[in-house]
């Protein structure tokens, strides 16, 4: 190795100095509004990836629309014959595909509000959906044990994947939508190939602990699981190795999501928890960096707005809200609280 | 993205799947994830590969479809028909039926069409008489102007026409063993390329980085030729007429057979080296779909043929970025022709790794030594310190179109000159699934 003739090798600067340790600035998310709506358990939360909308559906069988500034109600869908566990959004805000317990997943055209497409296939409760990057695909979990390809314009059932032996709890494409990352109460995480269908990786805890929830990182190099060991950890599952574990939350029962935030003083993980508070913790350090306190039960839905620093939290039918948290440090929502 | 965890190279080997397209010919848009089919009817269509479905139908012309081509980040299609015209499509209208964007009227049938490399606004178009026009739709340059090489050779006129990749020369063969070559902002002529023995030339193909080109002739010989770097035009200039030697040729020594079609698989030298570049043709006479493959890496070695049943080949179109071909047969079926990898099944059981073959096991030094649980914690956290990041996509999973193309320098006029009023075609820009309840039918 050639050692470069310089002076300023490391050994020049001056140790001695000591350095006070400055603390990195935390989140500081207080309640913005909370809005009822619901009168059973909320199971789903997301924000439209244009940010203007919330969405939240529950066990009540209907799935409304929010405006994510305001609280606003846009809009009540309504359809499914039994509760319902998830929606996702397309890529156009456009389109919203909600899974439910009636075996159904439907489609629905957000701006007129009616029912476009009714995906029949799964043989049990369908528990999770997403749509693919271009929104044409969608996959869908469910307790058939089974993860599901869709067409949406066509509303057929393109490949069908015997992914799991235990209800499929998430599922959902990576950034490019090359590949599929499911996750089940078998506690196996399972990455697929989208074109072919073909199983390239199963990532499993030493303890095999029941996966909640699943989500590649925006740059789909890991994937975040939450497991009800009351964990949530970051793999890298090319190396098939944990890099990151965050803990301080209680899950030992619910699939409870977690979710990435960006916002001016750093990188989040966010999660709800069984006793009734949002934790969010640094991506980074692992320290928790903020709880939020409010809920009067289990949350089993949070979402993070695409741009701002927002989340929403709703919990189970003890306190059926949805509570809406606006960090005071980015200065885009501080104007807005000025309006 | 995919491609970290599947390993996958050389050329397609068999049917994935066929779509019954009533199709003459099909060809993939530049992202790959579309193929546009012509119909003898005067329809096109749009297929999403991933859903294997028509999305689009693109119905304008009164008489066959005889070209189309794709604008660069395929927002922009055009069809050409032996009804006199040229359609361009805008595939942002979501409006059904679709509305053409802009119609482009010739007094003779349209051979073919493509869109200038960098600005669909330019079209250069041959017609059935042999002639050749640049269109040019831009405010500042609105203008219809006919190419024209006065030589000897050219007087049936020409037979084909092509941009070359960079869209700064046209390429246009003859009836009579020549190639000209026009710069396409002046619209004057800068070579002439003779090929010896070959007769009327039928096709022209380039390597995607612009390097060089394969032409299909009369002679039913395929040549690979190396491209060279042209001047800037001059007013003074002198013609370059020169002998094109062919690096390779590809032919069928015994049965003769006529090449129907061709293409150049994607990868070229800017892909590490590690990947082969391959040229495909499909027969023409034979009473069967066949497709050759030749391994240009390999000193054009011929790689395969690929069978694809009885119904004769008519049109091949290479995946921009993959390994897989689309080939159009005399029933209108299109064969998605791909490379499967073998299923893993150790993929299914975590932490589980498949071998090849045998490898010698070699303990660690502490691998089997008990660690105090402690310590392990410790361990564990301090390997967790670590920053990850999250955000940013790997390099070379970086698109491969970014890669350098033959004979773009920068400042260059000509490129400038066609950037010059862009069009709306923006790299962001994606086809969004139409989901009207009419489309059911």
């Amino acid at each position: 190795m050639a050692i470069e003739p310089t002076s300023e090798t490391p050994m020049d600067v001056d140790v001695s100095v000591h350095i006070e340790p400055t603390l990195p600035p935390k989140p500081n998310y207080t309640l913005r509004f909370s809005i009822s709506g619901h009168t059973l358990s909320i199971s789903s939360l997301k924000f439209s990836p244009d940010g203007s909308k919330l969405a939240s559906s529950g066990a009540d069988k209907i799935i409304k629309l929010w405006d994510a500034y305001t609280g606003a109600i846009l809009r009540t869908l309504s359809g499914h014959t039994e509760g319902i566990s998830d929606v996702a959004w397309s890529g156009d805000s456009e389109y919203l595909a909600s899974a439910s317990d009636d075996k159904t997943i439907r489609v629905w055209d957000v701006k007129v509000g009616t029912e476009l497409k009714t995906l029949l296939g799964h043989t049990n409760f369908v528990f999770c959906v997403n749509y693919n990057p271009h929104s044409n695909l969608l996959v869908s979990g469910g307790f058939d044990e089974t993860v599901r390809i869709w067409d949406v314009a066509n509303a057929r059932m393109l490949k069908m994947l015997p992914a799991h032996s235990d209800p499929v709890t998430a599922v959902s494409f990576n950034h490019d939508g090359t590949l599929i990352v499911s996750c089940a109460m078998d506690g196996l995480i399972r990455i697929w190939d989208a074109d072919s269908g073909q199983c390239l990786k199963t990532l499993v805890d030493d303890d095999n602990p029941i996966c909640s929830h699943v989500r590649f990182t925006p740059n789909s190099q890991f994937v975040l699981v939450s497991t009800q060991d009351s964990t949530i950890r970051l793999w890298n599952y090319q190396a098939s190795r944990c890099v990151k574990t965050y803990t301080g939350h209680t899950n030992r029962t619910y699939c409870i999501p977690a979710c990435f935030t960006y916002i001016e003083s750093g990188k989040y993980v966010v999660s709800g928890s069984e006793d009734t508070k949002v934790y969010i913790w640094d991506l980074q350090t692992r320290q928790v960096a903020q709880v939020l306190e409010g809920h009067k039960d289990v949350i089993l839905a949070v979402a993070t707005h695409p741009s701002k620093a927002i989340i929403a939290s709703a919990s189970m039918e003890k306190d059926p809200t949805i509570r809406v948290w606006f960090d005071n440090t980015d200065p885009s929502l501080s104007q807005m609280n000025s309006e | 993205m995919n491609a970290a965890l599947i390993f996958n190279i050389g050329h397609p080997t068999t049917v994935q799947t066929s779509l019954v397209a009533l199709a003459s010919f099909a060809r993939f848009d530049p992202t790959g994830r579309y193929v546009a089919t012509g119909r003898i009817d005067g329809s096109a269509a749009i297929w999403d590969l991933e859903t294997r479905s028509a999305i689009r139908i693109l119905d304008g012309h009164v008489k066959a479809v005889s070209s189309l081509d794709w604008s660069r980040h395929s927002r922009f299609v055009l069809t050409t028909s032996k009804d006199w015209n040229v359609v361009v499509w805008d595939l942002a209208d979501t409006c059904i039926p679709a509305q053409r964007y802009c119609t482009i009227r010739f007094d003779a049938p349209v051979v073919s069409a493509s869109f200038h490399p960098r600005n669909s606004r330019i079209i250069l178009a041959l017609l059935a008489t042999g002639e050749a026009f640049v269109v040019d739709r831009r405010k500042a340059h609105f203008s219809r102007i006919e190419l024209i090489d006065e030589s000897e050779s050219v007087r049936s006129g020409f037979t084909i026409a092509r941009f070359e990749p960079s869209g700064k020369h046209i390429f246009l063969g003859t009836g009579s063993s020549q190639i000209s070559v026009f710069n396409t902002r002046t619209k004057t002529l800068v070579a002439r390329f003779k090929i010896t023995g070959a007769g009327a030339i039928k096709g022209i193909e380039f390597m995607k980085n612009g390097r060089s080109l394969v032409s299909n002739s009369a002679d039913r010989t395929l040549r690979q030729f190396a491209l060279p770097q042209f001047p800037a035009p001059a007013p003074d200039m002198q013609v370059i007429e020169q002998e094109l030697e062919p690096t390779y040729r590809f032919n069928d020594p015994i049965s003769k057979t006529a090449w129907h079609a061709m293409s150049f698989s994607p990868d070229g030298e800017w892909l590490a080296g590690d990947a082969c570049l391959h040229v495909a043709t499909g027969a023409a006479d034979t009473a069967n779909h066949k497709i050759y493959i030749w391994d240009l890496s390999n000193a054009g070695q011929f790689a395969s043929t690929l069978d694809g049943g009885r119904e004769p080949l008519m049109h091949l179109h290479w995946h921009p970025s993959k390994s897989s071909i689309a080939s159009t047969t005399n029933q209108g079926n299109i064969l998605i022709w791909h490379r499967p990898h073998p299923e893993r099944w150790g993929a299914f059981a975590g932490g589980f790794e498949e071998l090849d073959e045998n490898v010698e096991y070699e303990e660690r030094e502490d691998e089997f030594d008990i660690e105090d649980e402690a310590d392990m914690i410790r361990r564990k956290m301090k390997e967790e310190e670590e920053e990850v990041d999250v955000d940013t996509v790997p390099a070379p999973l970086a698109k491969a179109r970014d890669a350098p193309i033959h004979g773009v320098v920068l400042d260059d006029e000509d490129l400038e000159w066609a950037d010059e009023e862009p069009d709306d075609d923006q790299e962001e820009w994606t086809l969004q699934p139409v989901m009207e309840d009419e489309w059911e039918s």
